[in-house]
């Protein structure tokens, strides 16, 4: 029996059905939301689940967590099918989505940790401590006897966070879990993961945040399109492109002999230039280079007597790795 | 087992938690079946005073006789109708977001419409408790063969008002139409399942129709044990029939879930983003 959770060529398509006519009828080529995964989420580290928006990420989870059936494929937990043996998989897994659902606004913290406590049948003894203990952990002790309704959304997405640990998960997936929370509360809700981590869960983090993922994932899946394009650590991940600092010049006025010599520059250094003019007619260059070559630039625009109008430096980051990876014809624009 | 209980036990606490105390449930569960009754009964009274009436049906000859009719088909329709809400209630969890919770949960799918159904019972508690009341007030209308019927009343009421309340909620919950049978399920009720009438005065596909509703036969075997003096033998007919259609109704319920879950998966339908 395999620890963790493995997925085998996972796939989900979502049966489409478009008005043709008078009738509905299923779309002719369905997109797939997830295309051929194989990933593992091994207890004790968190993992990571990056991609752009669509990229599959939510069906991902979905699936692991039993509301959704793969269309082909496999996933197993801890060598349990979460098809065939759904129930046990529920009771061993918790999921945690940013957007403060999941809770009642008409009960209070308390009740609704004790009902959710009872729907994943924690024995009563156990619940009562484990209450107590998820209130203080996410700082309602407080306000454990208010009803949700009156809660700020901080304070929501805090139950919910707490809700998604009743049942003591072995695998945790957190969608987005820090969406719309606070800097003081994202940060300790990072320290909260890593804990959990330390203390065994296998936890799956998806996430905006690329900082978030950089400082808690060990491992990294880069999806697209629903399908893997890289993975490996946070820090391998990025160097699987070529980190490029860009930069942006735009000139005040058309003048050959500064183009001629920001040729010579880019061709010398071996940099891609790329040259058009901005909404305002005006000559703009973008120089990619692995070095920041902001001096030569300017040292050869002033040497050539040309004014400059604009100029910016981006200097590489995670983002633009994933960016390059996960959608290559979108930074070629 | 034990699991399914508490899930049972934890939902029905969970929904009357929910919805005690809104002012728009006192209202339907207390205020408007009142008024109904009263309209009800004043709009019937002047046709019984009519010299052929009794002759057809007996109990219009005694105001007080009909009175007892029509409060105990308020009653029924009252208690069947408060779980048409309670389901109605249900499937807003959907958009809510916190059914999704519920399908995260190891918790038998079963045992949550069933407990979602029972705290419509603990809802109607003061219902029954108002009736109760009345009915010691004018002992005198009551007719009871031996006191088992009342049991048998009770149970005639409940069991299959609950299987009802499993059924209904098994299916609004995937329904994205639950205002369209919220409405069907309100005034046609009460008109096929003769809770203003008796039975006999509908014509004969309307009888048809409301044998398909628990609420009908419920009803006959309540007025039967309370205001007719039936025992068990007279009322084995309707008797049976509830427990064909409670079967029937826990069959489909548990069905709808099992055909409702394996849709949503498929179609990701329970994601209302
Ligand atoms: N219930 C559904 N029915 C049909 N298509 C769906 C459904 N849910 C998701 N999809 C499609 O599946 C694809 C993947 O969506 P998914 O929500 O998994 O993306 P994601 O990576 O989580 O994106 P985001 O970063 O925006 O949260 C999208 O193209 C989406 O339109
Ligand atoms: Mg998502």
């Amino acid at each position: 029996m395999s620890t963790g959770i493995v997925t085998t060529d996972l796939r989900k398509t979502f049966p489409v059905r478009r008005w043709q006519g008078w009738r509905r009828r299923p779309a002719a080529a369905p997109v797939p939301a997830v295309d051929g995964l194989s990933l593992r989420i091994p207890p004790g580290q968190v993992t990571g689940l990056l991609g752009l928006n669509g990229a599959g990420k939510t069906t991902t989870i979905r699936i692991l967590s039993t509301l959704l059936r793969p269309s082909g494929g496999t996933v197993s937990v801890d060598g349990l099918d979460v098809v065939e043996h759904a129930r046990e998989v529920r009771r061993r897994i918790n999921v945690i989505s940013g957007g403060e659902r999941m809770v009642y606004d008409r009960l209070t913290a308390r009740e609704n940790l004790w009902y959710f406590g009872q729907l994943y049948d924690v024995p009563r003894a156990r619940l009562r401590v484990r209450i107590g203990e998820l209130l203080d952990l996410v700082g309602l002790t407080e306000a454990a006897r208010l009803p949700v309704e009156r809660y700020s959304r901080g304070m929501r997405q805090r139950l919910v966070i707490a809700r998604g640990l009743i049942n003591d998960p072995a695998y945790l997936l957190l969608d987005e879990p820090t969406l719309g929370l606070d800097a003081p509360i994202a940060h300790q809700l990072r320290a909260l993961i890593a804990q959990l981590a330390a203390d065994g869960v296998g936890v799956l983090l998806t996430s905006h945040y690329l900082a978030e993922v950089e400082q808690l994932c060990r491992h990294v899946y880069l999806i697209a399109r629903g399908s893997l394009v890289a993975q490996g650590s946070p820090a391998q991940l990025a160097g699987q492109t070529v980190r490029r600092h860009t930069v942006r010049l735009v000139l005040a006025e058309a003048d050959p002999s500064v183009t001629a010599a920001l040729r010579a520059l880019a061709v010398r250094h071996d940099a891609e230039l790329t040259v058009d003019v901005d909404d305002e007619g005006r000559p703009r260059f973008a120089l990619r280079h692995p070095e920041d070559l902001v001096g030569a630039v300017v040292t050869a625009v002033v040497q050539q007597g040309g004014a400059v109008a604009g100029l910016t430096v981006t200097p590489p980051t995670l983002e633009d790795a994933i960016l390059a990876l996960a959608d290559p014809a979108a930074v070629a624009r | 087992m034990s699991h399914a209980l508490r899930v049972v036990a934890a939902e029905a606490l969970k929904q009357h938690r929910r919805l005690f105390g809104q002012p728009l449930v006192l209202f339907s569960m207390l205020l408007w079946p009142l008024l109904t009754l009263a309209a009800t009964y004043y709009t019937v009274l002047p046709v019984m005073e009519s010299a052929a009436a009794p002759q057809r049906w007996p109990v219009a000859a005694d105001p007080r006789r009909l009175l007892a009719f029509l409060a105990a088909g308020a009653l029924a329709y009252t208690f069947f109708f408060s779980l048409v809400q309670s389901a109605w209630h249900f499937s807003f969890e959907r958009v809510s977001g916190t059914l999704e919770a519920l399908f995260l949960s190891p918790a038998s799918r079963m045992a949550l419409v069933i407990g979602n159904g029972a705290a419509a019972l603990t809802q109607n508690a003061w219902l029954f408790g108002c009736f109760a009341v009345a009915a010691a007030t004018a002992a005198d209308v009551l007719d009871v063969a031996h006191p088992g019927m009342y049991v048998v009343a009770a149970v005639a009421l409940l069991v299959p008002a609950v299987a009802w309340g499993a059924f209904l909620n098994s299916l609004l919950i995937f329904s994205r139409d639950s205002a369209f049978l919220y409405t069907l399920l309100d005034d046609p009720l009460w008109f096929v399942a003769g809770v203003r009438l008796p039975l006999f005065a509908l014509p004969v596909w309307i009888k048809v129709v409301g044998l398909a509703f628990p609420l009908t036969s419920s009803l006959v075997v309540l007025r039967g044990a309370l205001l007719d003096r039936a025992d068990l033998g007279d009322l084995v007919v309707p008797l049976g029939w509830l427990a064909l259609l409670t079967v029937g109704l826990f069959g489909g319920a548990s069905a709808l879930l099992r055909l409702g879950e394996a849709r949503v998966q498929r179609t990701g339908g329970l994601q209302v983003f």
